[in-house]
């Protein structure tokens, strides 16, 4: 008799684990809460990904077609976890939608519910939501993802764009001391783009730090010696309208020009990742521990990330802090190898 | 003390650090200064900055050198410049605060009658003896044009018939001109006391002997009456 796998989450790390499993012949359920597939990047419309730009339907795409052909996956749509409960080493879990609901046993759990982004308006120095040009790096992507990059003030291009690092990360006061990891990549990558498709369009980024690690640091410096991007060193400390219908920022450039107020015709916020209201939710419902930023806890940060604190249910993905697209893919398949485990061993 | 060749005043490294000491071991150190990385968001929002070569971001880097000559160089105008608005520690991403510490640096100054606090007071003398005297700070008779010429175009005409303007507000305890409001004895009595216990006289002493005299000859006057 095949195993039963529970998968929460139809993300990356979600989709990657759901794949790997059907490939080895377990039922799985996949319990999404939209009513399609593919997690943030899919609602965000997110194009392309860094760092080699291929479009991010041949990662996105490509997961839901093989979880949706069928085989032993069955996607659970708009459904939720309303019901959790421990059976010996396995567990009873309702899943609910608005068809009704469905109680099954699972030899395991794998959670990969994923983030939130950082809702820039929370922060009211970078006047998100109070002028019309500062978007930030999810209403970017969708622009681009639209084929519709224009001032949402006027409908024309904009001339003069800022990129604006660490919103809504490293930073005390909004409760989110820790780094991101992927906004300063996913800037570099959107100011190459827009510099590309739009060569008339200057390009500042204002940083602390830019922490394209590993790899990504190609691309941080192809922005400055191919594509001309301005990168100053300064967090921004007000943002404020000028005239003509443009947007100052307001700063220190700590290393040259010391004061400044510069205007823009668009200002993207580079908001970072949280561990969102689900986190929590997870954490309630499956009794499994929430750290100290808002993520869901892995039970050894570094021997075994995808574990949580409880035996038999398993972590993927950004729920356990923020990162990139690859990251998660490889974690849904390190879940589903020590979810498929479990299950074999407790048959 | 010792000077140097061109007459400029040589102040040990002791001394120095000495003072670096006395900030390292006030109760809110900790608190105010903690991680930097330089983000320059505090002098990014800083209004001082606008007008003068002053940073808070500077301010707070010397301070986590631990540097005595560097925090010593800011003691005679750099600690004056700043505003004490507190945007600074409204917006650091590390919740650090250079105006907290500022505030720390200048009671040092005040309070071991340092030439530049002396100078930085003088023109407060007036506020001082209203504050420390009668316990409240501007009175309708301080408003004068020639002191106060960015209250607009229309402090002339504020600063005339100030009696009759005041008896326009129906408060008994405001029909005063040369005080915001009426004092009472028991509560200036009162005032002094903490004004005692918490050192404020003494350091008024060390900062502007002459100010102190009047207030102690109001002190005297108001404690025997």
């Amino acid at each position: 008799m095949a195993e039963n796998i529970l998968v929460i989450g139809g993300g990356p790390a979600g989709l990657n684990a759901a794949v790997m499993l059907s490939e080895l012949g377990v039922n799985v359920a996949l319990v999404e809460r939209d009513s399609f597939l593919g997690g943030n990047p899919k609602k965000f419309k997110y194009k392309f990904l860094f760092p080699d730009m291929q479009p991010a339907d041949n990662v996105i795409g490509e997961l839901i077609k093989k979880a949706e052909a069928g085989g032993s996956i069955k996607v659970y749509y708009s459904s939720e976890v309303s019901d959790f409960k421990e059976n010996g080493k396995k567990f009873d879990v309702t899943l609910k939608s608005a068809d009704g609901s469905e109680t099954k046993t699972f030899d395991s759990v794998i959670v990969a519910t994923g983030f939130e982004h950082f809702d820039p308006a929370r922060d009211a120095k970078y006047s998100y939501q109070l002028f019309d040009d500062v978007i930030d790096i999810k209403d970017l992507e969708r622009m681009m993802g639209e084929n519709n990059f224009v001032r949402p003030s006027n409908g024309k291009p904009p001339k003069k764009v800022a990129f604006i690092l660490c919103v809504g990360s490293r930073d005390r006061h909004v409760g989110n001391q820790y780094c991101s990891r992927v906004c300063c990549t996913v800037s570099v990558k959107q100011a190459i783009e827009m510099r590309e498709h739009f060569p008339d369009c200057e390009a500042y980024i204002f940083y602390m730090d830019i922490r394209t690690y590993g790899f990504f640091e190609d691309l941080y410096w192809q922005a400055m010696e191919e594509h001309d991007v301005q990168i100053v060193k300064g967090r921004i400390a007000e943002i404020t309208s000028g005239p003509d219908n443009t947007v100052i920022c307001k700063g220190e450039d700590t290393l040259l020009r010391g004061p400044f107020e510069i205007p823009f015709d668009m200002v993207v916020l580079a908001s970072g990742m949280e561990g969102g209201p689900q986190s929590p939710e997870m954490s309630s419902k499956l009794g499994i521990e929430l750290d100290e930023h808002g993520f869901l806890k892995p039970e050894n940060i570094t021997l075994s990330p995808f574990k949580s604190s409880k035996a038999g249910i398993f972590l993927a993905g950004a729920c356990t802090g923020p990162k990139a697209i690859s990251d998660s893919i490889t974690e849904g398949a390190a879940a589903a190898m020590n979810a498929y485990t479990y299950a074999v061993k407790n048959r | 003390m010792e000077y140097d060749e061109n007459g400029v005043s040589i102040v040990p490294s002791e001394f120095k650090k000495e003072i670096f000491e006395e900030a390292r071991k006030d109760f809110r150190y900790e608190e105010y200064v903690r991680g930097c990385l330089n983000c320059g968001v505090c002098t990014g929002g800083c209004p001082p900055h606008r007008f003068f070569d002053f940073s808070p971001r500077i301010v707070l880097q010397n301070m986590k050198s631990k540097d005595p000559e560097l925090i010593w160089t800011m003691m005679d105008e750099y600690i004056w410049a700043c505003f004490q608005c507190f945007t600074c520690a409204m917006i650091c991403p590390f919740l650090n605060s250079p105006g907290g510490i500022i505030a720390v640096l200048r009671e040092i100054a005040v309070r071991r009658g340092f030439e530049s606090a002396k100078k930085v007071l003088k023109p407060y003398s007036r506020v001082l003896l209203k504050l420390t005297a009668y316990g409240n700070q501007l009175s309708p008779d301080m408003i004068q044009p020639d002191f106060f010429p960015d209250w607009g175009p229309h402090i002339g005409y504020a600063s005339t018939d100030l009696a009759v303007k005041r008896k326009a507000i129906p408060m008994p305890t405001l029909q005063v001109t040369n005080l915001a409001w009426d004092v009472a004895p028991e509560t200036m009595k009162e005032l002094y006391d903490i004004f005692d216990e918490a050192g404020v006289f003494k350091i008024i002493e060390s900062v502007d002997p002459s100010l102190y005299e009047i207030i102690q000859d109001i002190v005297d006057d108001v404690r025997s009456s």
